[in-house]
């Protein structure tokens, strides 16, 4: 799905979150909103996903109005920097909560549900954890449990907030090849907010610079490396 | 520092001082009278603790306290914990003044309460002459005592739900949202599981309290033997007329249940905790 | 198309704004009928005769007696379970020892015993008929239907609200503070006084008042072991239903409202206290 974002604002009182903001995101892209915290990265995201409303401003997904769009309506697969698992719920639960929440008639059979919930265990690489509570997992695990808990709403696209934000190095290295990997799998149009210059620059097929809720630039990693438009995309992505 | 086998090591002083007034007090306050009451049982003995105990009189007021508070703790389980959902997430006119006024049946005396539900649910109160055309008599039922009941129960939920709801993770019932869960479902299947073990002691402290409640009941029961006289009274009759082995046997019978009632609600508890990873 | 924007420009964590609505309509109305509404018929039924009557009836010997009575008994049962409940505090809380769960459980115990099943065990330890009670008939001292019993009624049942609040607040503040102190050379007093007390006050006052409010209220234990003797053991509620009994209503419920007024001034300090301090009281709240 391609989404095409025209002159998005986001004010939260007097505060301005995002200037009226344009971009054009090519379906099955893997795209990152890199910036510092208060660039407006996240507020956009949440704007996509229907989490926040836009104080002006459209968004078009496939070429047709989203803007008014509830966010149950869009389905966007999101995947939040704490992962949000339900905490009361195996990871079984967790994942099949968006097929068991929907009306009875679009409802999959139980049996279906398994089937689905199951062929997501091996698509994270986490066959056999089905029965655990989140309490159990490592950090890894949870987010992939998270990722595999978006897919299974067959979204449209995936929005992740600081996907590795909260592991360490080493994992954080592993989930990004794991992220790369599903992402080529499910060919889904993939946006990812971070403010590590270095997992956008490595993981992404386009980088949004933002700073203060503004773009300022976008381009492939390369590119932006290459010629920088500014001085701030000069300092801020420099390794 | 003396070390003993049954307590480690601390550079603090004053363990002797503060452990024997804890226990000194708590001795001759709780514990002796207590075993009292129970030694008075093993003294009457099983047998002639349940012929004592084993008439129509006694088990309609054991069936009557205990239902009465189980119905009044589960209405104040639905209702506490709307209210408290209420009270932490809507911004509305009076909030901080109810929040404050949630406390008033901890601080209003219940025999006060007690008065002043029967002055106005009695056929010649404000209430009671309004429900009086719809058939309805609440001062001098069963009804009455749930009315006392509720007042006296009503803070335990809100006041232990409400801290939970403050740190409920957002984020939680965001991606509730972006799964396509309705807000009535995420309600339903992740916030109220949340809140369960918490709504679930309060439920307990309120049962508790309002089994085993005097002051505020005895006015508006009407206190007919066999309808609406509650155990606790029959413990007070019995004493009137110096038959405290009668007495004791009520009260024991009274602490038993409680006591099963709460292992049981425990029991649950520890379970559901257990589930989300708390224990 | 801003129109629709406009509408949905709401937060998804919240209900619509009817349910809001409704929610918010349903629970103050149940709040005016449960809460409000017995609070104010006490004042309405106190005046009904006006406040001459009303201010009679509390200057009658007998209300004064009680009112006498139930002041004395409150400013002897508090303080000692606020020194129970630091004690209990201090030991539980800086000290590892076996058993302590369990101990806490029993300071918890009087919650979950029926006031009348309080003053009925202590009419059985203290009574005539046990050998307690004939060693202090033999010796002169009567505690059942007097008022060393009205005392040990009313600890009895306000037993953990200080241990209750002290407890978890210096779970929270450990002690560090106090293991500083001493190596700085204070002693175990010093440290308690200038350290620990000073922690505490906050929690402690909210612990006093919420047993102050009980202990002034109690009626089911008291009403046990008082033997209600006029003038003698007769505390405020005690005296409120021998007269509502004897159809005095103005009489009882003037003293009612005496104590429904207690209950606002409790209601408001606490509340002053859970919005200055409501860091350390937080952690009373949490467990």
């Amino acid at each position: 799905m391609h989404i095409e974002i025209e002159e998005l604002a986001k004010e939260f009182g007097t505060e301005r979150a995002l200037h009226p903001v344009s971009l054009a995101i090519p379906s099955g892209a893997l795209i990152a909103l890199l910036g510092p915290s208060g660039s407006g990265k996240t507020t956009l995201l949440r704007i996509l996903g229907g989490l926040e409303f836009p104080t002006s401003g459209r968004v078009l997904f496939d070429g047709s109005d989203a803007t008014g769009l509830t966010v149950q309506e869009r389905r966007a697969g999101f995947v939040f920097q704490h992962y949000a698992l339900f905490k009361h719920m195996t990871v079984f639960e967790n994942i099949a909560y968006g097929l068991r929440a929907r009306k009875r008639r679009e409802r999959p059979t139980e049996a279906e549900i398994g089937r689905r919930v199951n062929r997501l265990l091996d698509l994270i690489q986490l066959p056999d954890i089905g029965a655990r509570y989140p309490s159990q997992l490592s950090g890894g695990q949870r987010q992939r449990v998270a990722l595999a808990r978006a897919l299974a709403i067959e979204p449209r696209m995936l929005l992740l907030d600081e996907p590795f934000g909260a592991l360490d190095a080493k994992v954080r290295k592993e989930l990004r090849q794991g992220l790369r990997d599903i992402h080529d799998t499910t060919g889904l149009t993939t946006i990812f907010v971070t403010h590590d210059q270095e997992e956008a620059m490595e993981l992404a097929d386009l980088v949004v610079v933002m700073s203060m809720g503004r773009i300022e630039q976008v381009g492939k990693p390369a590119e932006i490396r290459a010629r920088p438009a500014n001085d701030f995309v000069r300092s801020f992505t420099a390794a | 520092m003396r070390a003993s086998l049954l307590r480690s090591p601390s550079p603090l002083p004053g363990f002797g001082l503060s452990f024997g007034i804890m226990m000194a007090i708590l001795s001759i306050v709780v514990l002796l009278p207590l075993s009292a009451l129970l030694g008075r049982g093993l003294m009457i003995g099983p047998a002639d603790l349940w012929d004592m105990v084993n008439s129509r009189r006694i088990w309609s007021a054991l069936e009557l306290s205990f239902r009465a508070a189980l119905i009044a703790s589960v209405f104040n389980l639905v209702f506490g914990i709307v209210l408290a959902w209420v009270l932490v997430r809507y911004r509305f006119w009076g909030r901080k003044l109810v929040d404050a006024a949630v406390d008033l049946p901890f601080a209003l005396p219940t025999a006060v309460a007690g008065i002043s539900l029967t002055a106005l649910y009695a056929p010649n109160g404000v209430f009671g002459q309004a429900l009086a055309p719809l058939g309805i008599k609440v001062a001098y039922t069963e009804l009455g005592i749930w009315m006392a009941l509720i007042f006296i129960g009503l803070p335990f939920v809100v006041r232990t739900v409400q801290p939970v709801i403050e740190e409920l993770d957002r984020e939680v019932e965001e991606v509730s949202a972006t799964l396509g869960a309705r807000r009535t479902y995420t309600l339903r299947r992740v916030v109220l599981p949340t809140l369960a073990p918490a709504a679930l002691t309060g439920f307990a402290l309120a049962l508790a309290r309002s089994v085993g409640e005097y002051g505020s009941v005895i006015f508006i029961a009407g206190n007919i033997p066999n309808l609406t006289e509650i155990a606790p009274l029959l413990i007070v009759i019995r004493l009137e007329e110096y038959n405290y082995d009668a007495a004791a046997a009520i009260g024991i019978a009274m602490l038993l249940i409680s006591f099963a009632m709460l292992l049981a609600i425990n029991l649950i508890q520890i379970w559901s905790r257990r589930r989300i990873g708390l224990v | 198309m801003s129109d629709i924007t406009f509408i949905r420009a709401e937060s998804v964590t919240t209900e619509p704004r009817l349910a809001r609505g409704l929610l918010i309509g349903g629970t103050m109305a149940l709040i005016a009928v449960l809460l409000f509404a017995p609070l104010i018929a006490v004042f309405a039924e106190a005046l009904r005769q006006g406040w001459a009557a009303s201010l009679d009836a509390l200057a009658s010997p007998d209300a004064r007696s009680a009112i006498r009575l139930t002041l004395i008994v409150a400013a002897i049962a508090v303080p000692l379970n606020a020194v129970f409940g630091i004690a209990a505090a201090w030991a539980i809380t800086k000290f590892d020892f076996r058993g302590k769960a369990f101990l806490i459980t029993l300071i918890d115990l009087p919650f979950s015993v029926s006031p009348v099943v309080a003053g009925l065990a202590l009419v059985l330890l203290f009574g005539a008929h046990s050998t307690m009670g004939a060693w202090l008939i033999a010796n002169d001292l009567k505690i059942v239907f007097a008022f060393p019993g009205i005392v040990l009624a009313t600890m009895f049942v306000t037993f953990p609200f200080v241990a209750r609040e002290l407890i978890p607040v210096m779970i929270e503040q450990g002690r560090a503070e106090e293991e500083v102190a001493l190596t700085l050379g204070a002693s175990g007093w010093r440290v308690f006084f200038t350290v620990t007390l000073p922690n505490i006050r906050w929690a402690l006052l909210y612990g006093v008042l919420l047993c102050n409010a009980r202990a002034m209220g109690e009626f089911g234990a008291v009403a046990v072991i008082s033997g209600k003797i006029r003038g003698e053991t007769t505390t405020m509620p005690i005296m409120i239903e021998m007269l509502y009994n004897e159809y005095l209503s103005v009489a009882a419920f003037s003293l009612a409202a005496v104590l429904a007024l207690l209950a606002l001034v409790t209601l408001t300090l606490k509340s002053l206290l859970e919005w200055r301090h409501a860091d350390v009281l937080a952690a009373t709240r949490r467990h």
